[in-house]
């Protein structure tokens, strides 16, 4: 494109969406629509991603050694392990330090009767993971051991939540991938009704030896302008929702407020990315019917 | 500068419209195409402006072998010709101007040369002052002229006429053949197909008859028309139109298209005070 046709050509570009508002106007808000679900799945899944590295630093998982283990068998269990591989840290509790932390709470003449052998608590071991995407195949190892009584962490956030990030990924992805081909058919219907409502103009522009190329932009131009119009509204609308939905997530997991990225980290990222997405989709819905048009009834002159 | 050898265009639905036709027409030359509905005229044309592919034999125009033109070069062609229609084929939203603007537009042409090269055609035509008018507000003749005055903005080699007066009274009509008889003045080709025999006898020149997709006739018609009336007559602004400069650099254009627009470009412009 030479520079001096680039004005007319930006101006022919917007005449089209002005022209065509309503359906430029129906594929904006269908768009919109796509990209604000879109984002929103990216921004959960970034999320949680956060939230699960950030958890899985406190993360702790007890091992409930069998109370008839003696002390020094526990002892042993803890080499074994020390050969399972994805364990960070373990601390030893014996079971007269486990008994001990409900003192006050089963009174003084129950807990002194549960002193010694009258104690119902094994020995315990609180362990840290390394990697927490791989916690249920290494507490099914540990379940295993000999002398085990069973397992459990704290809350198992970790394992939640990284089933939820998958879920949030997995179900993120096709509906992305079945809105990018509703929003191309849309958005290549719009141009394609433009091309229809200019085809006059198409014809004599051909007539008279402009270029496929040259003829092609100014609905390029139409497209990606849509891309990105709707790439604003939908990324302005994502980051004005961004804080209040995640204070409402942190009033009921309070760690989210800690563990989560602020609006502050994600708004520029977040526009830049949902403009970039909305042009290419223009960019290709756009180029698809153009082609197909050009080659089809765009060759007509003369006609009749 | 257009020669066929035994050309036939069959359409996909096995409708053959042209026969093997062979015809030379020259630099310069004023053809009239006749022939009865069906006959394979506008078939010829499309040929020409390569709208339609023939079937068989050998084309070329314009030193372009129009049975191996690629698609990209096809535009190229077409900047060498001027087209213009029964239905004239005006923009209605946009003024006389822009109208006639629209073909350097379409090319890449920048506007600064624009301006100039499209006052310079309209005042050719006879419309001077009418820039600002949308063509609804104009006459049949008057909108055939803005249309011609469109053909001729970017100084084709070859006018292509499919029935250019069909849609227009006989008086304006006469007004329009006028116009173009003064375009092949200047050395411009000037192909037009027509039903009116009034017209063809009147300007003369060269009439080929086509007749079921067939040449019948070809042959040369003196013209009962004289030159001088143009210059006498009131409304003529086709007068004194200098002879057309000829396009030496027009294989030039087409070897190098990245620069095709600047080169044609700079050739309007020039143009626009000589021609
Ligand atoms: N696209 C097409 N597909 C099939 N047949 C066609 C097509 N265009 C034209 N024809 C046929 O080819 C023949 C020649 O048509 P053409 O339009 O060239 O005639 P014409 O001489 O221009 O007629 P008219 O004076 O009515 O304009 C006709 O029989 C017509 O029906
Ligand atoms: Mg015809």
């Amino acid at each position: 494109m030479k520079l001096s046709s680039t004005g007319y050509l930006f101006k022919e570009g917007f005449k089209n969406i002005w022209n065509n508002r309503m359906m430029s106007l129906a594929s904006v808000i269908v768009l919109v629509s796509c990209l604000i679900i879109t984002g929103a799945a990216a921004l959960i899944s970034v999320n949680v991603r956060s939230l699960i590295s950030q958890v899985g630093d406190d993360n702790e998982v007890t091992i409930y050694l069998k109370p008839e283990l003696s002390d020094l068998e526990s002892i042993k269990l803890g080499g074994e392990l020390g050969k399972i591989g994805n364990i960070e840290s373990y601390v030893f509790n014996s079971k007269d330090e486990v008994i001990k932390q409900y003192e006050k709470n089963l009174g003084e003449e129950i807990y002194e009767s549960m002193q010694g052998d009258g104690n119902p608590f094994g020995n315990e071991y609180k362990i840290q993971l390394k990697d927490l995407s791989k916690y249920s195949e290494t507490v099914e190892k540990i379940n295993k051991l000999e002398g085990v009584d069973k397992v459990s962490d704290r809350s198992d956030i970790a394992g939640k939540l990284t089933k939820l990030n998958y879920f949030v990924t997995l179900v993120g992805s096709w509906v992305v991938l079945i809105l990018a081909v509703v929003t191309l058919f849309i958005i290549s219907n719009t141009i394609k009704m433009t091309m229809y409502s200019r085809r006059f103009e198409i014809s004599i522009m051909k007539s008279v030896g402009a270029t496929n190329a040259f003829v092609r932009i100014p609905f390029i131009i139409e497209a990606m302008m849509i891309g990105l119009i709707s790439g604003l509204i939908a990324s302005g609308a994502i980051i004005a929702m961004y804080s209040p939905v995640r204070d409402a997530a942190s009033g009921i997991i309070g760690m989210i407020a800690d563990t989560t990225l602020t609006v502050k980290q994600v708004w520029l990222p977040t526009l830049l990315t949902m403009s970039g997405i909305g042009m290419l989709i223009g960019l290709i819905g756009g180029f698809i019917s153009i082609t197909r048009y050009l080659n089809k009834e765009g060759g007509a002159i003369i006609g009749k | 500068m257009i020669h066929l050898e035994n050309i036939s265009k069959i359409y996909p639905n096995g409708n053959e419209a042209l026969k093997k036709i062979s015809l030379d027409i020259d630099q310069g030359e004023f053809v009239f195409i006749v022939g009865p509905s069906g006959a394979g005229k506008s078939t010829f044309l499309k040929l020409l402006i390569h709208e339609e592919k023939a079937t068989f034999g050998k084309l070329t125009v314009n030193g372009r072998d129009l049975i191996k033109i690629k698609n990209r070069k096809v535009p190229y062609l077409r900047r060498t010709m001027g087209i213009v229609f029964q239905d004239f084929r005006l923009i209605d939203k946009m003024n006389v101007f822009d109208n006639v603007a629209f073909a350097m537009r379409a090319i890449g042409t920048p506007e600064k040369a624009i301006k100039k090269r499209v006052r310079y055609v309209l005042k050719l035509v006879g419309l001077e002052g009418t820039d600002k008018r949308r063509p609804n507000e104009l006459s049949g003749g008057e909108q055939q002229r803005v249309a011609l005055a469109r053909a001729l903005v970017n100084n084709p080699e070859i006018i292509i006429a499919d029935e250019p007066t069909g849609n227009i009274d006989p008086e304006r009509s006469y007004e329009i053949m006028k116009m173009l008889v003064a375009i092949n003045r200047r050395g411009t080709t000037v192909i037009i197909v027509t039903h009116e025999h009034e017209l063809v006898k009147e300007f003369g020149g060269r009439v080929i008859r086509i007749a079921d997709g067939e040449i019948t006739h070809d042959e040369f018609l003196p013209t009962k028309y004289q030159p001088e009336r143009i210059l006498n007559s009131q409304n003529s602004s086709a007068q004194n139109i200098p002879e057309k400069k000829h396009r030496v650099n027009a294989e030039a254009e087409e070897e190098s298209p990245a620069e095709q627009n600047d080169n044609e470009n700079e050739n309007t412009a020039e143009e626009a005070d000589t021609l």
